[in-house]
């Protein structure tokens, strides 16, 4: 008795049952590939991607909650991607850049043969092309005006104007929302970039601020400051963010 | 017709510069050449009056001569010429004038006043002429300019009205490629349901094509294809999509331009409840009040979700045309809760063929 080769999982992501239906009706020639979750939006497919960790991903790109993006974003685990999408003209050409596997809506089975034998010889594979295409995504949609964090399974959303201020935590940064506080694991500088310029200030070291909280300055040592908020707290200021502070107020 | 004797309002004013020009001849005939106040009234009024409709005659001269096809000297030598004509008519109208007064005993020394005048008064009807041909020359030349600004607007206007209509004409590529992908998926699924869904969309797509080249269609049109295009997007959203529409009966019928509701439904589906899990309901209502029309698509949204600047280019479309066919009196607005949209239009009731309603008021 030989033994029978492990399956390849896969999840379908789109908020259409129809066009769910499509995908999975093109699998059904394929006994190798085992779907094991089906979603309808952005945030259970996060859930479903870091809990059942699929070997490929069919991924809509415009979906309730998060985008298929926003999703690749929040993830830890990379399957291989294949993009399902009807239009949507600046995909395509960051597609094409990144040698990205998609399909355009309605596709033939030729069409969707050829992008599944591609991504299929990608499984198990490191590097993914995805990651730079998020990042490069993430870099056009600047300004950030949600902030999206992921606490254990599910996804929090803060909108960027309800951060009161960010604080450097190690590894981690904690969003101040009036008075909660959100970890996120990513650098303050990266954050710093991705921010409204005008709204968010890097007063510190250790700490963003968004400008509009500010009470008052204080005078605190020789050359360093202290920013008073609204609601009390108290924030070092250094000399370059002091300077900074003065050409925004 | 003239462009003074025109407007009533002008012609007033023009009457009142030539009585001061008639003040201004009396007194200076009274000092040049000492004829009493009243002899100098009397003369200078009238005759200022006359030569006010005299010199009208200019305006045609100067729009027979214009500086941009005749030389300059060709052009001084025919208003020297008209000028020295219409000066001695005047003089000999004014002459008769004065015989005419000095058979009034107190004006009796009028007629040979005047006789001894004749050189001053001929001095000041061509110079008077003169003026009134330079006033004429700059009137000419401001009215161009404004009339070339004019047509340099109007252009444009039609310029933008054409690109509107292309606009308009436009079926949304997403929704097109996303209805064909539910009809492929229905074909094996549920093919009675592929044949219906491909009726829809050739339905809608006749409509909206059949609209592109109308000036006008009636509100219960407009919301007609507003529903089909949700029929359809009700397949693709299953459940998730729900529709309310509220059509008062006497806004039924009035006329409205075409594809105004279209973008704001798109728009209500895109950006509401495509964002939504559970999905929601779009309400649309038609209401008029008197004159008015009251168009509105309103629908819930993720709060959560991206902010979308500017509500998308379809409302600021349906904003420019409305600007552009109504002006001031059409307005579009909307209005933004966290977890709602509203997008309210406002414009001019216009009804349904006026013609007929006149016609069957006069049979009764």
């Amino acid at each position: 008795m030989s033994a029978i080769p492990p399956k390849i999982t896969a999840i379908i992501v789109d908020d259409e049952e129809l066009a769910r239906t499509v995908v999975r009706e093109h699998l059904d020639s394929h006994p190798e590939i085992e779907i094991t979750a089906e979603s309808a939006n952005g945030f259970d497919a996060v859930k479903q991607i870091s809990e059942l960790k699929p070997d490929l991903l069919f991924l809509d790109i415009q979906m309730p909650k998060l985008n298929g993006f926003e999703v690749l974003e929040l993830v830890e685990h990379t399957p291989a991607v294949i993009f399902v999408t009807a239009y949507d003209q600046y995909a395509l050409k960051a597609f094409d850049v990144h040698a990205v596997d998609y399909l355009l809506k309605p596709f033939t089975r030729e069409r969707f043969e050829e992008a599944l034998k591609r991504a299929l010889s990608r499984v198990g594979s490191t590097d993914s092309p995805v990651q730079d295409l998020v990042m490069e995504v993430r870099h056009q949609q600047q300004p950030l005006e949600r902030i999206l964090i992921k606490e254990g399974a599910s996804v929090r959303v803060l909108p960027a104007d309800t951060v009161d201020y960010v604080e450097a935590e190690d590894d981690y940064i904690a969003f101040h929302v009036s008075g909660k506080k959100h970890l996120k694991h990513q650098a303050l500088s990266d954050l710093e970039q991705q921010l409204d310029p005008n709204r968010f200030v890097r007063i510190h070291r250790s700490y963003i601020l968004n400008i509009d909280r500010i009470s008052k300055l204080e005078p605190y040592s020789k050359d360093n400051r202290m920013a008073v908020l609204k609601d009390g707290t108290q924030l070092p200021v250094s000399r370059t963010g002091y300077d900074k502070l003065k050409g925004l107020l | 017709m003239h462009p003074i004797l025109s407007e009533k309002r002008i012609f007033g004013l023009y009457l009142v510069v030539w009585l001061i020009l008639g003040g201004l001849l009396a007194l200076l005939l009274q000092s040049a050449a000492g004829v009493s106040p009243a002899d100098a009234f009397v003369l200078a009024i009238p005759m200022a009056l006359v030569y006010g409709f005299m010199c009208l005659a200019s305006y045609y001269l100067c729009r027979a001569f214009p500086f941009q096809r005749y030389d300059v000297v060709r052009i001084l030598i025919v208003h020297a010429i008209s000028s020295a004509l219409t000066s001695s008519l005047w003089v000999s109208i004014g002459r008769s004038w004065a015989s005419l007064v000095s058979e009034i005993s107190i004006f009796q020394n009028v007629e040979p006043r005047y006789s001894s005048e004749v050189p001053l008064l001929l001095t000041v009807g061509i110079s008077t002429f003169l003026l009134s041909v330079a006033v004429n020359y700059s009137l000419i030349a401001f009215r161009d300019s404004r009339e070339a600004e004019r047509q340099a607007m109007q252009l444009q206007i039609h310029a933008q009205e054409a690109e509107l209509r292309a606009l308009r004409a436009q079926i949304n590529p997403h929704f097109l490629f996303n209805s064909l992908n539910s009809i492929s998926a229905l074909t094996t699924a549920d093919p009675s349901g592929a044949r219906t869904m491909t009726l829809r969309l050739a339905d809608f797509l006749r409509k909206s094509l059949s609209f592109g080249n109308k000036d006008f269609v009636a509100v219960r049109d407009e919301v007609d294809l507003a529903t089909s295009f949700l029929e359809i997007e009700k397949v693709r959203f299953g459940p998730r999509l729900r529709v309310q529409v509220r059509i008062d009966e006497e806004a039924k019928n009035v006329l409205v331009p075409p594809l105004l509701l279209q973008p704001l439904v798109e728009n209500a589906v895109g950006h509401g409840i495509a964002h939504l899990v559970e999905g929601g309901e779009i309400s649309i209502a038609a209401a008029r009040s008197g004159s008015r029309l009251r168009l509105s698509v309103e629908n819930p949204c993720d709060p959560d979700g991206p902010r979308y600047r500017g509500h998308g280019i379809g409302i600021e479309n349906v904003r420019s045309r409305l600007k552009t066919l109504f002006g001031p009196e059409a307005r579009l607005e909307t209005s933004n809760s966290p977890d709602r949209f509203r997008a309210e239009i406002e414009l001019p009731a216009e009804d349904p063929l006026p013609a007929t309603h006149v016609r069957q008021r006069m049979q009764v």
